[in-house]
């Protein structure tokens, strides 16, 4: 079988192996916690009941109002900043969901303004990301030739160590940053930073949700939108310099295959006619390397 | 400036002025329901605070625990189909938040998980969008023949059309079913599908959380997963088609740029001036967007940056469109050829159109060099394929070519 088809298959399989035992194991980590946390909960629920003397219906009343009330309790979250802040959410695709439209038409905008904005963010953040691994080659030359090393070269383990280690040096940052202005654990602001620059975004921990920090703490404002958008940078220069190449991998053989298709046939051709061709060119387009 | 730092800084201001017209139109359009659904909220709330006699604080402990109880009125989460559900969404990066690891050492495993899961995902998802895309394109020249068509060739147009309105059908088959099995409107459902598949997942619609749905219909569950992984393969099957080029702009570019400069200290040459005059004005009839810089018709990406060009001089709008024609002209990237058009004793002219046929660009009379700048030494660059590059050039050594003599490049007109 072909080298595309063969990569492929073996991906697909890969992946559902990859689910199958993710969801294994997040079953035995969660499952018992769960359990266990509802049935206290929804002791507690009776509990409560019995005492404020509410029925089954007048419970579905208020739990109903609480649901309803739960986004707002965060402050406003479709002013400027809130807006800006969704609109980030849409196109780097995180998707928080601490804020979703309401409005119909607000959903509508939301479906158009995200199928622009999601190659435009791509493609931003893959070109700076490009640029930014460009500039640490050129820095990294420039300190081995001032080291005085005896090979100036940058080589690719350079490279992804300094990736890897921006990555962790930034989620770290946000971690420290987030921890002290939200009143989260370490870990927990790392967990935060980790869910948001993988722009997996569950929602859980959600920056800027305490109580009018929107529209009051500017600054702080100004930092979470620049760190998201500067550590989506930093990951997707890692991106860029890791994953990027795989993605373009059945492509390229595709368009070797195709080539060397051509060059036989033309190497066919040219043996029956042998009259319009350049030697020296013709070497040429048939230097392919694999 | 270089090419690549331009287009670079071009999509970052793009990037910045999209967020802000997307902030104020959602203010615009979210800000007003917002603040009267928040008073309606809270004048409910006080009504019911009355009804029931309950204080404050009865009522805040009221809240705790119903806010609390909110994840677990879906069901059970973390049985095997609800985890199998979460994995989905942690690899896929949907993300919607539904369920989130409660527990530390589930965190440190869903981060682990991520770390992994996530450019396998990627991956796998490009690959078979790539896989998908080829046998598109083969069924549809298939098609063409049958049909007796004059020409047989699958354009990029062609391609793009058809992966849109693939993309369409997925969303709207999902919006029917979903609509049915979920309840809700058919725009919901609608809006649903499509902030799953760009992956965004906001959480305000989630399917399989009704009715216990994850454990007691286990059809439903399994429809659900492999519409989410399907409708995945179908919206990364576009993406490669269109996107996926943009991505390796500034690498490409960069490439070339250091074979240039390899070739002009091979070769000694004085200064670069073969290479910008490289860039004549060359007909228009190479107007057809080469498959390297991205191509035109109907992609819809970001025009922001420009697209492709060659040479590294930004030395103006007039430049960089001759360049890009030079580029093309020159095009160091592949051309699949239409094995039925092979004629290389005719030179061609490149098409006009963004068909999938090879054209050899050969040495010949046909191309005077009245509409180009005839080279007076080799620093004409063309293209040799490498791996993992899809550019790359390499100089001929070869005296007095013009950028159309240069021998068998081909050239793709679309992907």
């Amino acid at each position: 079988m072909k080298k595309q088809n063969v990569r492929t298959l073996s991906l697909i399989l890969c992946m559902f192996s990859y689910l199958l035992v993710g969801a294994a194991v997040f079953d035995a980590l969660e499952s018992e916690t769960e359990s266990s946390r509802r049935r206290i909960l929804e002791l507690k629920r009776t509990e409560m009941k019995k005492k404020y003397r509410l029925s089954e219906d007048d419970y579905r009343q208020i739990e109903q109002v609480v649901l309803q009330a739960e986004p707002h309790h965060a402050g406003r979250q479709w002013k400027f900043a809130g807006s800006f802040y969704f609109a980030i959410t849409v196109i780097t695709t995180i998707g928080y969901g601490h804020a979703a439209p309401g409005t119909d038409a607000g959903k509508v905008f939301c479906m158009f303004y995200a199928v622009l904005g999601i190659p435009l963010t791509l493609v931003m953040f893959q070109s700076l990301g490009e640029r930014m691994n460009t500039f640490v080659r050129y820095l990294l030359w420039r300190a081995k030739q001032c080291l005085g090393l005896r090979r100036t070269e940058v080589s690719m383990e350079n490279m992804v160590s300094v990736g890897f280690l921006s990555c962790i040096g930034t989620l770290c940052v946000g971690a420290a940053a987030f921890s002290h202005y939200e009143g989260w654990t370490f870990f927990h602001a790392y967990y935060y930073c980790f869910i948001t620059l993988t722009t997996i975004g569950f929602g859980d921990f959600v920056a800027l949700q305490k109580k009018e920090d929107l529209q009051e703490k500017t600054p702080y404002v100004a930092f979470s939108f620049m760190y998201i958008l500067v550590g989506l940078t930093v990951i997707g220069a890692f991106l860029n310099l890791v994953v990027l190449r795989f993605l373009t991998m059945n492509t390229e053989d595709e368009r070797r295959d195709a080539q060397e298709r051509a060059s036989i046939k033309r190497e066919r051709g040219l043996l029956t006619m042998g009259k319009h061709s350049h030697p020296l060119t013709f070497t040429r387009c048939c230097g392919v390397t694999a | 400036m270089k090419r690549q730092n331009v287009r670079t800084l071009a999509l970052i201001i793009c990037t910045f002025i999209y967020l802000l017209v997307g902030a104020a139109v959602f203010d615009a359009l979210e800000s007003k329901k917002e603040t009267t659904q928040k008073k309606k909220v809270y004048d409910r709330k006080q009504e019911l605070r009355n009804k029931y006699n309950l204080t404050k604080l009865n009522f805040d402990e009221l809240e705790e625990v119903v806010l609390q109880l909110k994840p677990h009125k879906a069901g059970l989460q973390w049985k095997f189909a609800g985890s199998f559900y979460f994995a989905i969404t942690v690899i896929t990066t949907i993300g919607y938040g539904h369920a989130a690891p409660s527990t530390d050492g589930g965190k440190v495993f869903c981060m682990l998980y991520a770390l992994l899961g996530i450019p396998l995902t990627l991956v796998m998802f490009q690959s078979l969008g790539e896989r998908i895309n080829t046998l598109v394109r083969y069924l549809l020249h298939r098609l063409k023949n049958c049909l007796g068509m004059r020409r047989t060739e699958v354009s990029m147009v062609n391609m793009v059309a058809i992966g849109f309105i693939s993309c369409m059908s997925t969303l709207c088959m999902g919006a029917l079913s979903f609509s049915h099995f979920e309840g809700w409107s058919f725009f919901h459902a609608y809006y649903y599908c499509f902030i799953t598949l760009t992956t965004i997942g906001f959480g305000d619609y989630v399917a399989l959380q009704k009715d216990q749905a994850l454990q007691t219909n286990p059809k439903y569950v399994a429809f659900c997963f492999m519409y989410i992984l399907t409708g995945l393969t179908v919206i990364g099957a576009f993406l490669n088609l269109v996107v996926l080029r943009f991505m390796t702009m500034n690498a490409e570019d960069e490439k070339r740029d250091a074979e240039q400069r390899a070739l002009l200290s091979q070769n000694g040459q004085a200064g670069g001036h073969n290479h910008p005059g490289c860039a004549p004005d060359p007909p228009s009839s190479s107007s057809a967007a080469s498959g390297c810089s991205g191509g035109a018709g109907g992609t819809g990406g970001p025009g922001g940056g420009g697209n492709g060009g060659v040479g590294g001089a930004g030395r103006g709008l007039r430049n960089v469109y001759a360049e890009v024609l030079h580029f093309q002209s020159m095009c160091s990237c592949l051309w699949y050829k239409s094995r039925e058009k092979l004629q290389y004793s005719i030179p061609m002219i490149i098409p006009r159109d963004l068909s999938t046929s090879d054209t050899y660009m050969e040495q010949g009379e046909a191309f005077s060099s009245d509409a180009l700048h005839p080279l007076h030494s080799n620093g004409c660059v063309y293209s040799m394929h490498q791996p993992h590059s899809v550019i790359s050039s390499v100089s001929t050594g070869l005296h007095s070519l013009t950028p159309y003599r240069l021998g068998h490049s081909k050239r793709r007109s679309s992907i």
